[in-house]
C-alpha cells in the first residue's frame, strides 16, 4: 500500500468507529454508554498524548494538570457562556499553560523531563487547593449549570475524533516529520535545520489543548469538583499507560488499548479495586518487558519469537538441571587441552 | 522566640530530615549506579512500615528487633525485582537513553502493584502503636527543650545507617567497585568489575535501606498504605538538591529539606508544606540540575 491508500484506509476505519459510537446511545443502556464515555476520554487523552510524546519521546506526566486546568476553567465559566465556547476556553488555557511550561522545561530531556513535570504538576494541584482553603474560603466547586448527558457524549466523541484526525493529518505533514525526528535524535534534527524549540513547544501546547478540552467537557459529568478529582496524578498515569500499552509510536494502539481497559476498568473495579489497579501494574511491567512496540506492534512473529525464547529457556534449563552442560563444559576443556599439547 | 525554641525546631526539622536523607540515599544509589529511577522506593518503605506494624501487634516484638529482619527482607525482595525484570531490560534496551524510559515505566508498575497489594491486605486505614513515647527534657542555656524518645532514636538510628552506607561506599573494595561503576561503566568492567554481581546487591541495598526507613518511621509516626509516594517525590527532591549520583550531597540535601519544611511550616502555615518542597524541587531543577553541591559543572 502506498501512502496515499493508507491515509484513506486510516480515515475509512475511523469514520466507522465514530459512526458506531455515534449510534452506541440509541440502543446501549445507561451503563454501556457512560463506560463508552470513559473510553472515549481516554482515546482522546492517550492519542493526543502520543501525537506528542511517542514521537519525540518527550515523556510527560503533566496530561492530569491540562485536564484539571480545564476542568476548572469550564466549572467557572459555565455561568457566563455557552458549552461550546467554555470547552475551547478550556483549550486555550490549557495550551497557554503548556507554552508557559513547555518553553520552561523542554530542554531538559529523559527523566528529567518527566520527573519535572510530574513535579509541576502537583505544584498546581497544590497551589488550587491551597488557594481555594485560603483565598476564596471554598473545598471544591459546585456546578449549576449543567447541560444533558448526550451533549456530553457528542462532545467528548468529537474530541476524540478530532484527536485521532489530527495524528493521522500530522504524521504526514512537515511538522510531524520534525517531531519524528526529534524523536530519533534531536541534534541531527536540529543540525538538518528543524527548529526544534518551537516544534517540541507547538506539539506540546497541542496535546494540552486537547487535554484541557476533554477535562472541560468531562468536568460537568462530576457535577461537583474540587482540586483532588481533576488533578488526580491518577489520570495522568494512566493515559501514559494506555498509550504505552497500546504503543505509543502507532496511530491505532492507544486506541485499542483505551478500549481494553475501560472494560477491563469497569468489571474489575466496582468488585475490587485493588485487584484492579494490580493488573494494571502487571500489565505495564509486562508490556515494557515483552512487548516494547505496545499492542499494535502484535504480529504473528511476536508469538514466534516467544515460542523460540521459551525453547530456548528450557532447553536450558533441561541441560543444566540434568549436567549436560557441565559435561559439555568438560568436553570442552578437555578438548583444548588436547589441541594445546599438540 | 527564645533560644531554645528555635534549637527545638530546628531539631525537629533534623529528624524529618535523617529520615528523608535515608530513603534518598537508597534511591540515589540506585539512580546513580543503574541508571534506575525508581518510583517504586516509597512503597517498599511502606512494605517496611507495615512488616513492621503487624509483627510488633500481632507478637509483641520490640520494632528494634525488626530493623535487620526488614533490612534482609527488602534486600532479598530487591533482588528478585532486579532478576525478574531490570535484567531482561538491560539485555534487550539498545541505549540508557531507552533504558531509563523504559526503567520508570516498570517500577510506575512496581508501584501500583505493590501499594494495591498491601491496601487489599491490610485495607486502607491508618495504623500505628506506642513506642517509647515519653519525653525527656534535655537542659539548654536560657530554658530546656524537650524531645520524644523515639524521635531521637529514629534520628540517631537513621544517621547511623546512613553513615555507614557512605563508610561502605568510602572504604571497602566493594565500595570502591561500586564508585568506578558510577563513574565509567565501561571502564570499570574492563578492569574486571561485574556488572552482573553489583547491580542486583546494590539494587537490593537500596531497598534494604528503605525498608529500615520504614521500620524507623513506624516506630514514630502513623502509618499507611499511601504513605509512601509523598516520601519518593521528598527523595527525588533531595536527590536533585544533593545531585544524582551523589551519595554525601544526598545526605546533606536530606537534612536542609527537613530543617526548611519545619521552618517554613513555622512560619507560614503547615498546609503549605506540599507547596513548598515543590516549588524548591522545581526550582533546583530549573536553576541548577547539577545540584547545589556540586562543584563542577556536569557534561550532557
Amino acid at each position: 500500500m502506498n501512502a496515499r491508500q493508507i491515509l484513506i484506509r486510516d480515515l475509512l476505519v475511523l469514520f466507522g468507529l465514530a459512526g458506531w459510537a455515534v449510534a452506541l446511545p440509541g440502543f446501549a443502556s445507561e451503563f454501556v454508554t457512560s463506560m463508552a464515555l470513559t473510553c472515549l476520554m481516554y482515546v482522546a487523552l492517550s492519542s493526543s498524548w502520543a501525537m506528542f510524546c511517542g514521537t519525540t519521546r518527550y515523556l510527560s506526566l503533566a496530561t492530569s494538570a491540562f485536564f484539571g486546568i480545564g476542568a476548572y476553567t469550564s466549572a467557572l465559566s459555565l455561568e457566563h457562556m455557552p458549552w461550546a465556547q467554555a470547552v475551547m476556553l478550556g483549550a486555550l488555557i490549557a495550551a497557554a499553560v503548556a507554552i508557559v511550561m513547555g518553553a520552561a522545561v523542554l530542554h531538559l530531556r529523559g527523566t528529567y523531563f518527566a520527573v519535572l513535570t510530574f513535579g509541576m504538576t502537583e505544584l498546581i494541584r497544590h497551589a488550587i487547593s491551597y488557594f481555594e482553603k485560603s483565598v476564596t474560603g471554598t473545598v471544591g466547586r459546585v456546578l449549576m449549570v449543567v447541560p444533558e448527558a448526550s451533549t456530553v457524549y457528542y462532545t467528548v466523541l468529537l474530541l476524540a475524533v478530532l484527536a485521532v484526525a489530527l495524528s493521522i493529518v500530522v504524521r504526514r505533514t512537515r511538522f510531524g516529520l520534525a517531531m519524528l525526528g526529534i524523536g530519533a535524535d534531536e541534534q541531527r534534527a536540529q543540525t538538518l535545520g528543524v527548529n526544534t524549540r518551537i516544534i517540541k513547544i507547538a506539539g506540546f501546547a497541542l496535546t494540552a489543548a486537547v487535554a484541557g478540552a476533554v477535562g472541560a467537557a468531562m468536568s460537568v459529568r462530576w457535577t461537583y469538583i474540587d482540586p483532588h478529582t481533576v488533578f488526580n496524578p491518577f489520570i495522568g498515569f494512566q493515559t501514559v499507560l494506555i498509550a504505552l500499552i497500546g504503543g505509543a509510536m502507532t496511530l491505532w494502539g492507544p486506541l485499542i488499548a483505551a478500549i481494553v481497559f475501560s472494560v477491563l476498568a469497569e468489571t474489575l473495579r466496582l468488585q475490587v479495586p485493588q485487584i484492579y489497579m494490580m493488573s494494571l501494574g502487571l500489565l505495564l511491567i509486562l508490556s515494557v518487558l515483552y512487548l516494547p512496540g505496545g499492542l499494535a506492534s502484535v504480529r504473528a512473529d511476536t508469538f514466534r519469537g516467544w515460542g523460540r525464547d521459551l525453547r530456548a529457556w528450557w532447553a536450558d534449563l533441561r541441560d543444566e538441571l540434568s549436567g549436560e552442560k557441565r559435561r559439555r563444559e568438560a568436553r570442552e576443556k578437555q578438548l583444548r587441552e588436547r589441541r594445546h599439547g599438540y | 522566640m527564645s533560644f531554645s525554641s528555635w534549637i527545638e525546631l530546628i531539631a525537629s526539622g533534623l529528624i524529618t530530615g535523617g529520615i528523608y536523607a535515608l530513603v534518598a540515599l537508597g534511591l540515589n544509589l540506585q539512580y546513580g549506579l543503574m541508571r534506575i529511577l525508581n518510583i517504586a522506593h516509597g512503597e517498599f518503605l511502606m512494605v517496611g512500615a507495615f512488616i513492621t506494624w503487624m509483627v510488633q501487634t500481632s507478637f509483641g516484638l520490640s520494632p528494634l528487633w525488626m530493623i535487620p529482619v526488614s533490612f534482609a527482607l527488602l534486600m532479598a525482595i530487591g533482588v528478585a525485582v532486579h532478576w525478574l525484570c531490570f535484567r531482561r531490560l538491560t539485555a534487550t534496551s539498545p541505549n540508557l537513553d531507552v533504558f531509563e524510559a523504559r526503567g520508570l515505566m516498570v517500577a510506575f508498575g512496581l508501584m501500583f502493584l505493590v501499594q494495591n497489594a498491601i491496601s487489599w491486605i491490610w485495607g486502607g486505614d491508618l495504623r500505628g502503636y506506642d513506642f517509647l513515647t515519653q519525653p525527656v527534657a534535655i537542659p539548654l542555656p536560657g530554658g530546656q527543650a524537650q524531645f520524644a524518645v523515639n524521635k531521637l532514636l529514629v534520628f540517631a538510628l537513621a544517621l547511623l545507617f546512613a553513615g555507614g552506607l557512605i563508610a561502605l561506599l568510602r572504604m571497602t573494595l566493594l565500595g570502591k567497585g561500586v564508585r568506578a561503576l558510577m563513574q565509567s561503566p565501561v571502564g570499570a568492567q574492563l578492569v574486571g568489575i561485574d556488572t552482573r554481581r553489583l547491580h542486583p546487591l546494590m539494587f537490593g541495598i537500596g531497598l534494604g535501606l528503605s525498608g529500615v526507613a520504614g521500620c524507623l518511621l513506624s516506630m514514630a509516626y502513623t502509618i499507611s498504605p499511601s504513605m509512601g509516594e509523598p516520601y519518593t517525590v521528598t527523595a527525588l527532591i533531595v536527590i536533585t538538591l544533593g545531585g544524582f549520583g551523589s551519595m554525601g550531597g544526598a545526605l546533606a540535601g536530606g537534612l536542609l529539606l527537613g530543617v526548611i519544611e519545619a521552618l517554613g511550616m513555622h512560619f507560614t502555615n503547615p498546609s503549605l508544606k506540599a507547596l513548598l518542597s515543590y516549588v524548591v524541587f522545581i526550582g533546583v531543577l530549573l536553576l541548577r540540575p547539577e545540584g547545589l553541591f556540586a562543584r563542577k559543572t556536569r557534561k550532557a
